[in-house]
């Protein structure tokens, strides 16, 4: 499965609806801890916690690959996502590869879940999260992937 | 004196032929159970009512249990027509269960039930697979029959007091358990699926539906890219004879209608008699599809329209040249036979279908034994009940009929169709090969005109380009039935007396 697969509007990073292009670590961190709750918040209630942590558990496996320290937040088996060390882990890399690892974990879980249930069918549920972003953030940059 | 009974609302579920089966629609508020083995489209047919009935002043909640992850669900749901993503989580909201149900306690299950129906105040609510929440209950206590019976006796309760129509979807497999649940629900939908040989027939029964009469058996329903569709027992009931009537082609009308062989017109005494079934009866190759075809072109000459169902062959330019160029004209529906799976009310509804569409008032079946052929084996144990039910509804839907009948000489006897079922057309045509002079030659004959005077000749018929010509009768011979007749009167040649 592609880390970066599907594209189009909804799958617009909603990381950089919170932080501005070059924030720090632990502000990445903190958006990643903010973002996986709303998640679990439109997901869980349809597919339960238990669906949604599989797809937690997946997204990781796939991405911790290419961003080792991801699997801090795998605590393995059916067990749910670790925030407080996936955060931890986060949050000691430098900004930029935070920013990176951080955007590829939430593509490859929107991917996934888009590969599962259909692009409109996600982008329904996560709309709320997903938001297309209407305008270029603060910077005044576009959101993009900054993978160096 | 003014009346002050309850009017009970009846929701019409957007599953086509089910409000006919329930008996005029959903009783609104009914606390259902929609029960079957798996994979007999329970979900699929909840998710057809749920979308069709859901709207901005009435939502829906799907509770899902144990049963199928949601994730699936949703996969797999969407395929269908129905399935409208942009209602997610505005009419239609999808709740998970499972962790309440993991508990093993009713009560946890039903509290969350009853926070999410005061939150979201649904008209609709669906509880699937209700089946996972008694077997998770069971897990953890051993005697949960008390637990249960107080669990679904609340749940009706309280989802009626909410003016929730609801739906429990749930895998059982005996319908004669003494089972709780089926004595609080209002409606028992119970679906099946059979497998006979290679074809699979899905039948739905309704069991119970209280505060109205259901139609009482088993009916077919197919699950297609659109979603179930129920073949209600069409063409048996009243409505379509007015339809008849309308079109003026009611029975009651004195009018014949040509078959297009003006000779066995005059046969027929001027006709057959509109409205009437005629079956034409022969061995193979006699030119029955070709009476068949001359019947159709016949209506189209006169302005009529029809509708075949072709069981054996689909008509092609070279095998029966006027029959293609009347389906590609538009004004003879070709019905598409989809063999060895077809419930009889499947194709009742098909006929019937395109009877209306196309206001035909011509049908030709060619042929029985395809017809035979074509549906589920389970049907063809009762294949004359089958017929009858066919030529019952096509009759009150005041349209006339010819059927084909492939029939082996036997030159014994004279017998009319393999089904012992000549008695339920109108009309009966023979026709029979018999040998003079070394050369196979054709005879035809009508036997029966319910209520008319007819020919009783027998007459010779060749077949050509123009069709079926029939000649004179053969006064000279004798013995045609037997298939080998002889010259009448003395002298006989010796070689002819000793065949006899």
């Amino acid at each position: 499965m592609p880390l970066h697969g599907t594209t189009g509007p909804a799958s617009t990073e909603p990381l950089w609806q919170r932080v501005p292009q070059g924030a720090s670590a632990s502000q990445v961190a903190a958006a990643l801890g903010a973002i996986t709750l709303e998640l679990d918040a439109a997901l869980s209630p349809i597919i339960g916690p238990r669906g949604v942590m599989a797809l937690w558990q997946r997204s990781l496996q796939l991405t911790s690959a290419t961003y080792p320290w991801l699997a801090a937040g795998q605590s393995g088996g059916l067990t749910a996502l670790d925030r407080s060390l996936l955060a931890a882990a986060v949050g000691r890399c430098d900004a930029a590869a935070a920013a990176a690892s951080v955007n590829a974990l939430l593509l490859a879980f929107h991917d996934l879940l888009a590969s599962l249930i259909g692009p409109s069918l996600t982008e329904r549920l996560l709309r709320t999260v997903w938001a297309p972003s209407p305008a270029p953030t603060s910077s005044g940059l576009p959101a993009q992937d900054p993978t160096p | 004196m003014s009346t002050t009974k309850v009017t009970i609302q009846r929701l019409a579920t957007g599953v086509p032929g089910l409000d006919e089966v329930l008996g005029g629609g959903l009783p609104e508020f009914s606390f259902n159970l929609i029960a079957g083995q798996p994979g007999c489209g329970k979900t699929t047919l909840a998710h057809q009512i749920m979308f069709a009935l859901a709207g901005a002043e009435r939502s829906a909640l799907y509770f899902t249990v144990l049963g199928e992850p949601p994730l699936k669900m949703l996969r797999y749901q969407q395929q269908f027509d129905f399935f409208d993503t942009e209602a997610l989580n505005q009419r239609v909201r999808f709740i998970n269960l499972s962790v309440e149900a993991m508990t093993g306690d009713l009560g946890s299950v039903l509290r969350r039930i009853v926070e999410e129906v005061t939150l979201h105040a649904p008209a609709l609510v669906f509880v699937d697979s209700f089946r996972s929440v008694i077997l998770a209950s069971e897990r953890s206590d051993g005697a949960h029959n008390n637990g249960l019976q107080q669990f679904v006796q609340q749940l009706g309760m309280l989802m009626t007091t909410w003016q929730a129509t609801t739906f429990l979807i749930g895998e059982y497999f005996t319908e004669t358990d003494a089972n709780p649940v089926f004595t609080v629900a209002d409606g028992l939908i119970w679906l099946r699926q059979s497998v006979h040989r290679n074809s699979m027939v899905r039948k739905m029964a309704v069991l119970k539906m209280r505060g109205q009469a259901t139609l009482a058996g088993l009916h077919t329903y197919r699950i297609s890219d659109a979603g179930i569709q129920v073949f209600a027992p069409a063409g048996l009931g009243g409505f379509t004879p007015a339809t008849a009537a309308a079109d003026g082609s009611g029975k009651a009308s004195n009018a014949r209608v040509s078959l297009g062989v003006p000779a066995l017109d005059e046969m027929l005494g001027g006709g057959l008699p509109r409205g009437y079934s005629v079956l034409v009866a022969g061995p193979s190759g006699s030119g029955k599809s070709i009476l068949a075809a001359a019947f159709l072109a016949e209506g189209e000459r006169r302005g009529d329209t029809g509708v075949i169902a072709a069981f054996e062959q689909r008509p092609n330019r070279e095998r029966n040249r006027l029959l293609a160029d009347l389906i590609a004209g538009g004004r003879v529906s070709l019905l598409n036979s989809r063999p060895l799976d077809l419930s009889i009310d499947e194709i009742v509804f098909q006929l019937l279908a395109e009877i209306h569409r196309l206001k035909a008032s011509r049908v030709v079946i060619d042929s029985l034994s395809g017809f035979e052929l074509a549906l589920a084996s389970t049907f063809r144990d009762d294949f004359r009940g089958s017929l009858l039910h066919l030529v019952t509804a096509l009759s009150n839907a005041g349209v006339t009929v010819l059927m084909t009948s492939e029939l082996e000489d036997r030159f014994t006897d004279l017998r009319f169709s393999p089904y012992g079922s000549a008695f339920l057309t109108d009309a009966i045509i023979v026709q029979r090969y018999i040998e003079v002079d070394s050369r196979l030659r054709r005879v035809m004959a009508v036997v029966k005109v319910r209520a008319s005077a007819h020919s009783d000749e027998l007459r010779e018929y060749t077949i050509d380009a123009g069709g079926l010509q029939l000649g004179t009768g053969l006064p000279e011979q004798e013995g045609l039935l037997g298939g080998r007749p002889t010259l009448k009167g003395p002298p006989k040649p010796p070689a002819a007396a000793g065949r006899a």
